[in-house]
């Protein structure tokens, strides 16, 4: 596993894009440590002994995302959870391919005692989405950035409707350049102002955890009150109040098939790569898709031709089911756990229009525009309506659109997917809801 | 709740005399914080800013305001000047259409988050204005097309007198980012003369512009009665998607997927016909256009 994880960051780094691996579930783990670095310590294996968590910074390009950013790294460097990332080293906002898609982020990767962190900052809005769109480094949780200096500004607002619309729950406020400040109680009126912001954007405010610091004293090692202790009880404080993603294995299992099989004297075996959840001979399964729906009973697990009793998320293997001819199953459709994924046929998305440079379209195209809609293994026809107030979508534009497929495929919310027109992938994409009819 | 804050007050004061002796003013009471909390909120200047300005007149809030806000310009220049050179590539691409005329421009600034920010498109809105009334001022008769660079924009003003250059200086001093007004463009037809509009990716402002990161003005002549809006719309639609470089002639003959002259295009939406059949079909003229881009490197106009 760890040689698997090592080649994804490998390939990231390398700026490949990576659709199949991004499809398994080691989503974790893929910190594209800048191309320099990671030349230097390519042999150094990823650990998988805590838990993965993605976190962000937003706030105003002033207020010291990137100098925060570079203390977390150098306080936790001390505990050795960290590699010291100087600020000129973080704030470069490379642009990596993800999907095919460009996105400007940038990505460092630390451990507390507890946890293991990817930390994604974006410098635009824009950029958030595709990040979401891509399924790269969904949010656990973000740190809001504020300056006590200036207080929150303007643009804080846009900043919080972005977390929202991402689909960030949990948000921690630091208040940064408290050094700054003679008064100390101004920075109070900062902190009372941003919890009535945040309430007034749907999240607890009163209950939000509000660090106050400075990432510049602890840099420059300067009032380790305000400087290093700050930044510990920041991490402190994103460790207990973000919560922890519920883990792959965790889930109902799901294998999207991808071939089978009808081996003479034993049955069928359906093939594919687990995309979540694990599996054990005797497990009973559901069939979906194509409009067909069967149960079954795995009474066998195979990888690399050995027979094993359990196969967890990410493992290719082929699965012996009893109760199943043959003809009954194609390509496209799922084996997941009986109940746990269910057909739709109409559902709202948002999408990301790939541009003329990224491989996409060079033109924009209209409502009722029917490409191919690809996803987990399945391929089917889909027609596309865009919002009311939107006439055309151009390429590199993001959009919501509903779209709806010639029948119902198994689907559910935050699952990705492409639309195609011939051998060109035209969109990127992420469910954001079911929709009856 | 003011007692304890008080007591606090007091200890805070004896522990830390010597610091206080340091600067003017003693620590805040809670009828100040009050104060200056309200003060922050109608202006939205910074806590350090309100609390010089209530300090510099007593409290006295109207007085503190009027300075705020005189502060703000000149705050605001030493922003621009510090953020002077950091790369604007975000913004806005804001359109007007008068009577028998019509403005479009660009302004940008480093974020899409500011760009989204009402602050930022009441900025937008001064300049469309100050370049239509630009425009007016000339009072030239039949078709005008009236180029901007940034140097031309920042000499304009606003009904009131305020410099577009100051106006941008406080925008940058309140948003925190660097601005650049790019380019304007304002139109005027003589009668019989009408200007279709197109705006990708309209962001709903409040006000009378619509803004986005694709703007167009295409000039023409004809139409059916009643319907030169929608056509407008439908052309400027086309210039938006399809991006032409030239206008043509009504006889060329297309050359592929790369045309770029407008007339020979394949018409954006029904690619049976190119734009100059189906300007046939609906007894029209394509005169002119203008296309912007947000964020485009602008090859030299004239």
């Amino acid at each position: 596993m760890a040689a698997l994880v090592g080649l994804r960051a490998c390939l990231s780094a390398l700026q490949l894009s990576t659709p199949n691996l991004l499809h398994s579930s080691f989503k974790i783990c893929a910190v594209p440590l800048s191309r320099r670095t990671f030349a230097a310590e390519a042999k150094k294996t990823y650990s998988r002994d805590k838990p993965h968590v993605n976190i962000g910074t937003i706030g105003h390009v002033d207020h010291g995302k990137t100098t925060l950013t570079a203390a977390i790294t150098k306080v936790l460097a001390d505990a050795g959870g960290a590699n010291y990332k100087k600020y000129e080293d973080i704030d470069n906002a490379p642009e990596e391919k993800a999907r095919g898609i460009t996105i400007n982020a940038s990505h460092v990767e630390y451990s507390t005692a507890n946890r293991h962190y990817a930390h994604t900052d974006c410098p635009g809005h824009a950029d958030y989405v595709k990040n979401m769109i891509t399924g790269t480094s969904q949010m656990d949780g973000c740190i809001l950035v504020v300056a006590a200096t200036d207080g929150q500004m303007p643009q804080t607002r846009e900043h919080l409707l972005l977390a929202r619309q991402i689909g960030v729950e949990h948000v921690v406020v630091f208040i940064n350049k408290a050094d700054a400040v003679e008064d100390k109680e101004m920075v109070e009126l900062v902190e009372i102002e941003i919890r009535e912001l945040l309430t007034e954007f749907g999240y607890d405010g009163e209950n939000t955890p509000v660090v106050i610091g400075s990432a510049l004293c602890a840099l420059e090692n300067r009032e380790p009150e305000l400087g290093m202790n700050a930044v510990l009880k920041l991490l402190e404080i994103v460790d207990a109040y973000v919560p922890l993603p519920k883990r792959e294995l965790d889930k109902p299992f799901l294998l999207p098939i991808e071939g089978v099989y009808s081996i003479a004297g034993r049955g069928t075996v359906v093939s594919g790569t687990l995309e979540r959840g694990l599996i054990k001979k005797g497990d009973e399964a559901e069939l979906v898709g194509h409009n067909r729906s069967f149960k079954a009973v795995i009474t066998g697990i195979e990888m690399f031709h050995k027979s094993l009793d359990r196969a967890e998320a990410g493992d290719n293997l082929g699965a012996l089911v009893r109760g199943l001819k043959r003809e009954d199953v194609r390509r496209g459709m799922v084996m997941c756990k009986p109940g746990s994924i269910k057909p739709h046929q109409k559902v709202q998305a948002q999408v990301y229009v790939l541009s003329k440079e990224e491989g996409g379209r060079h033109t924009p195209f209209f409502s009722n525009y029917r490409p191919v809609m690809s996803s987990l293994t399945w391929q089917i026809n889909a027609t596309l309506t865009l919002p009311a107030d939107k006439e055309l979508a151009m390429p590199g534009d993001y959009t919501s659109m509903t779209l709806m497929l010639i029948y119902p495929m198994p689907l559910e919310k935050f699952q990705l997917f492409a639309l195609r027109e011939g051998n060109q992938t035209i969109c990127a994409g992420v469910i954001t809801d079911i929709l009856t009819d | 709740m003011s007692l304890g804050f008080l007591a606090r007050t007091v200890a805070k004061v004896s522990v830390c005399q010597h610091v206080q002796s340091l600067h003017t003013g003693c620590k805040l009471l809670a009828a100040e914080k009050a104060l200056l909390m309200k003060l922050r909120k109608n202006t939205g200047y910074t806590f350090t800013n309100c609390k010089k300005a209530l300090e510099k007149f007593d409290n006295d809030v109207t007085q503190a305001e009027t300075w705020l806000h005189e502060q703000a310009q000149k705050e605001g220049w030493t922003k621009a000047n510090k953020l002077e050179g950091r790369k604007t590539k975000e913004g806005l691409v804001g359109l007007f259409i008068g009577n028998n005329e019509a403005v479009m421009v660009e302004v940008n600034c480093e974020t899409d988050f500011v760009a989204r920010n009402e602050k930022f498109q009441q900025l937008v809105k001064n300049v469309a204005f100050a370049s239509l009334a630009h425009r007016q001022k000339k009072d030239q008769a039949g078709y005008v097309k009236n180029f901007l660079s940034t140097e031309d924009l920042s000499k304009l003003s606003t009904a009131d007198g305020v410099s577009l250059a100051d106006q941008v200086a406080l925008a940058i001093g309140r948003l925190g980012e660097n601005m650049s007004l790019k380019r304007a463009v304002a139109l005027g037809v003589p009668a019989g003369w009408h200007i279709g509009s197109y705006v990708h990716g309209d962001v709903g402002t409040q006000t009378e512009l619509a803004m986005g990161r694709y703007g167009a003005l295409v000039v023409f002549e004809g139409g059916k009665e009643g319907e030169e809006e929608v056509l407008g719309r439908k052309l400027g639609r086309h210039v938006v998607g399809e991006a032409p470089e030239s206008l043509g002639n009504m006889d060329d003959l297309p050359c592929g997927e790369s045309e770029t002259r407008l007339l020979p295009q394949t018409f954006l939406g029904d690619p049976s016909r190119t734009v100059a059949q189906f300007l046939r079909g609906q007894q029209a003229r394509v005169l002119d256009f203008v296309r912007f881009q947000c964020g485009e490197t602008v090859n030299e106009e004239k």
